[in-house]
């Protein structure tokens, strides 16, 4: 994958592209794609970061997990902010996931949710905007921009927001922190 | 709050609004093109600002920033209280309502 013949700067740049997606947490799948470096120079980056391996394994290829209702919330955040920055500036479209996943890291914090998607899938949403096989529809109700399949009727969508789903958030993991903070109150 | 202080406020206001912006655009333009909701050029325009002009574009009788949003449902649902402040679902629908609407504006601008 590596050109022959880069310049110095170059590599620079690219390596701390990399460093700045690892933090984000980017699996090796990500790094290998988006950053011209060998993969041993990327494991070894990895690992200097991290401070471990990288995990092994496929990543997540279904759009199924972005439609599920706190996925698309957020999928639909992230999607709402690298649309935004990728309209308004001439970044390459690494630099803007990486832009536009940084500000969705804020934005949930600020909002006290705990961050759903990671990197590696907010990459994994770009691209597959990019194959046309995921786009955003305007919600009837709010207006809103939302995550749905290209080929979704959306005549009369509505978002998940403005119509909350009865089990909405109730995860095993959200239930598990009740339970748990019920027995620290007894 | 009489005029005098009301100028004063406008200009305190004026004033650190600016030097804000002019410090976000320098240390991450696109990301600073988001927070502002600014375009390309105004944030150009302002970044090239000297203190000087800064300065007197701050002693203005009108206040340099505006509300972006005009929308009633983003307003109130950043007002809204939520039932469960562990996850606040209103101020997340609040942030893709807002980051939609910068998107579109930046489009019309583009």
């Amino acid at each position: 994958m590596a050109k022959r013949g880069r310049s110095i700067v170059d590599e620079g740049r690219e390596i701390q592209r990399a460093i700045e997606l690892i933090k984000l947490g980017a699996r090796l799948q990500v790094l290998e794609t988006e950053i011209h470096l060998s993969r041993e120079r990327l494991l070894r980056l990895y690992k200097e970061i991290q401070g471990k391996s990288p995990p092994k394994g496929m990543l997540p290829f279904s759009t199924d997990w972005f439609m599920t209702w706190q996925p698309n919330i957020h999928s639909s955040l992230f999607m709402g902010i690298y649309q935004y920055l990728d309209k308004s500036s001439e970044l390459e479209e690494i630099d803007v996931i990486t832009k536009a996943y940084q500000l969705y890291l804020e934005q949930a914090g600020a909002c006290g949710m705990e961050t759903v998607l990671s990197l590696t899938r907010a990459w994994r949403l770009v691209k597959f905007f990019d194959a046309g096989m995921l786009t955003t529809t305007g919600c009837k109700q709010c207006g809103g921009h939302f995550v749905v399949h290209s080929y979704d009727l959306t005549d009369s969508y509505v978002c998940g927001l403005c119509h909350i789903p009865s089990r909405a958030g109730k995860t095993v993991a959200s239930r598990a922190g009740l339970a748990a903070a019920a027995i620290g109150a007894s | 709050m009489n005029t005098e202080q009301i100028l004063n406020e406008i200009r305190e206001a004026n004033l650190s609004y600016l030097l804000l912006a002019q410090n976000m655009i320098r240390s991450d333009r696109e990301q600073a093109l988001y927070r502002l909701g600014l375009s390309e050029e105004v944030a150009a325009m302002v970044a090239g600002l000297t203190t000087a002009q800064v300065l007197k574009i701050a002693a203005s009788n009108m206040l340099m920033c505006s509300f972006r949003f005009d929308d009633r449902l983003v307003w109130s649902l950043l007002g809204s209280e939520s039932r469960e402040k562990a996850s606040d679902v209103a101020g997340v629908h609040a942030a893709i309502l807002m980051s939609g609407r910068n998107a579109s504006r930046a489009a019309v601008a583009a």
